[in-house]
């Protein structure tokens, strides 16, 4: 005689959708393109901020 | 909707949003940003040149083109700004491309010719370093605005991402734009298909399929319609059932306007709020101008291809 | 939850018994490729179906590297095609992995006795794939990876060797949308076909595939089969 655990396994088995399995659909396309920064040490886009007076801050109190 | 169709809508909201294109006071100033200013300028000019040469001159679609040419080559006042941008910017670059766009349609200014050719004749312009495509598009300019090119076109193609056969499936993004831009250049903006070699030519019959069904699935109807317009400029064209496909999935981004949104983020942004402009100029205006160059080029060709007597489906 | 639960228990064992086979592959070593099956790990029912969602390829290094099955993997193998045939509405897909498998116990001479069926060797039609567009195609070749196999002569495969340039174009729309699985039975297929063209550079797609998803033993399992393909010879 099957024991339980046995007899469960066997409806379960029953249960899955193998035909997806054996026919998947597609998975959505994945897409990311690659990116790349400004050379190293080139000038930066900021370069001017440098030059100009530091942004007066808000003085406490 | 037929390709047709979507040529015609898009250059409605072109025409309908024209004034978007004009040269304001920043395009001459040293703070101005170039690629709001002339860049739109210059597309539009580029676009309307070659749907012009592509169109009988009975289609109203011609009439339309010309006139905005008109309205583009006013804004540089006959030619006049591009000498005094060759006076502020010597060594620019972009005055002479835009300006090669006008030359090709007829719009020339025999004086800015005169002084680009001084510049062109100097080593630093000769030595100008940029991107192997860009220099594949100044080299085309200076032909099409008749001064003498700083190199051979051949050299230079064979430095771009298209010109060295890579693998098709390191495909980006930004090789997209490249290779496209190569077609543009190489054919005259899809006047000359014999100007892509043999080699290219079924380089680009194999591999435009896969490119194009790929951005279209990523929503990026902007180098989908790049794409859609090379392979209307190639030698041998793709199957009609590639383009059939493609058209109409770019139709359906099309926005009752006539616009077509870059990419799909684009159209997320503007949600459900469907009214009568729901897209930001600068986030469509490149794309419908592509949409219409494409299409035009895809109209004529199947005229073409029809007139030969092979009955290919439109 | 309880069918979520199950799947996920095939899912993991058709996931170790690909790399059963890779390793099988890798080594040569037959044996280690019932080790899922043999081990006592899985349930039989679950194992199974997953023999069946692995189809054909459970015997690939039978059959490409020509050493004799595991009796004890072969009797698992004979069990799951007779326990899952295709239903009557079964997709196309279906039928020939089905088929495939039933060829596989033919190659090796053990053919399955069904007094049901009047022409055991019998195909079943292959036109979908020929009213199919070149995505369709590729993604139908890549879920029947396992008869992509040198010498192999049926349907699905005169399908593919007509139309090497669109199974081209689809694995570089595979690799584009990193549908890796795709990608790699794509590229099985193409090892096996004349008049692919040489600017898809293959030798280096298949290395990046692997680099990009070879942890994956379903894809291992269908580079693998690539890598051997050249050298393999089947009756």
């Amino acid at each position: 005689m099957p024991s339980k655990d046995k007899v469960l396994e066997e409806v379960r088995t029953e249960n899955i959708d193998i035909e997806a399995a054996l026919d998947p659909a597609e998975p959505d396309g994945v897409f990311r393109d690659s990116r790349e920064c400004a050379a190293l040490a080139l000038q930066s886009g900021g370069t001017s901020l440098l030059l100009s007076p530091p942004t007066p801050r808000p003085k406490k109190g | 909707m037929s390709v047709r169709e979507v040529e015609e809508t898009a250059l409605e909201w072109v025409w309908a949003h024209r004034d978007r294109f004009a040269l304001g006071d920043d395009a001459l100033a040293a703070d101005g940003q170039v690629n709001r200013t002339w860049k739109p300028l210059g597309e539009l000019a580029q676009v309307c040149a070659s749907v012009s040469a592509c169109t009988p001159p009975s289609d109203p679609v011609h009439t339309r083109v010309s006139d905005l040419l008109d309205f583009a080559w006013q804004q540089t006042r006959q030619g006049e700004l591009f000498l005094l941008m060759q006076s502020l910017e010597p060594f620019a670059t972009y005055p002479l491309e835009v300006y090669a766009a006008f030359a090709s349609a007829g719009r020339r200014h025999t004086g800015y010719e005169a002084s680009a050719a001084v510049v062109a004749r100097t080593r630093g312009w000769r030595l100008t370093e940029q991107y192997p495509t860009r220099r594949l598009g100044v080299i085309e300019a200076e032909r099409r605005s008749g001064l003498s090119p700083h190199g051979r076109v051949p050299q230079a193609l064979g430095r771009t991402w298209l010109g060295g056969l890579p693998e098709p499936w390191t495909f980006e993004r930004a090789a997209g734009y490249a290779l496209t831009h190569v077609v543009f250049h190489l054919t005259e903006w899809g006047r000359a298909a014999q100007g892509v070699p043999p080699d290219l030519a079924d380089y680009l019959r194999h591999w435009l399929p896969p490119w194009l069904d790929t951005c279209l699935e990523a929503r990026m109807w902007d180098l989908s319609c790049e794409l859609l317009a090379v392979a209307a400029s190639v030698p041998s064209p793709p199957d009609p059932a590639v383009l059939d496909d493609a058209w109409q999935r770019v139709a359906a981004a099309q926005h009752t306007s006539g616009a077509i949104p870059e990419e799909g983020a684009v159209q997320d942004a503007a949600g459900s709020a469907d009214g009568a402009a729901p897209y930001a100029f600068t986030d469509c205006y490149h794309s419908t101008l592509m949409a219409a160059f494409a299409a035009a080029l895809t109209t004529a060709r199947l005229r073409d291809v029809d007139r030969a007597g092979q009955g290919v489906p439109g | 939850m309880e069918q979520s639960s199950t799947s996920a228990l095939l899912q993991g064992t058709v996931l170790d018994l690909a790399s059963d086979v890779v390793s099988a592959l890798r080594s040569g070593d037959h044996v280690r490729a019932g080790g899922t099956l043999t081990g006592g790990g899985a349930g039989e029912g679950v194992a199974r179906a997953a023999v069946r969602v692995l189809g054909a390829d459970t015997l690939l290094p039978t059959a490409l590297l020509r050493v004799p099955p595991d009796p004890g993997q072969l009797a698992v193998f004979k069990d799951a095609v007779a326990a899952h045939p295709p239903r009557d509405d079964a997709a196309p897909a279906v039928v020939w992995s089905h088929w495939a498998m039933a060829r596989a116990l033919r190659r090796l001479e053990q053919p399955l006795t069904d007094p049901l069926a009047d022409d055991p060797g019998a195909e079943p039609g292959a036109g979908w794939l020929d009213d199919a567009g070149w995505q369709l195609l590729t993604h139908q070749l890549a879920v029947l990876a396992p008869l992509a196999l040198p010498g192999e002569e049926c349907a699905v495969t005169r399908a593919a060797r007509r139309r090497p340039v669109d199974v081209a174009r689809g694995f570089v729309r595979a690799v584009r949308r990193r549908d890796w699985q795709q990608a790699a039975g794509a590229g099985r297929w193409l090892t096996l076909l004349d008049g692919v063209p040489d600017s898809l550079g293959l030798e280096a797609g298949l290395d990046f595939v692997r680099l990009m998803g070879g942890s994956d033993p379903r894809v291992a399992l269908q580079l693998e089969a690539a890598r051997l393909m050249p050298a393999g010879v089947l009756l």
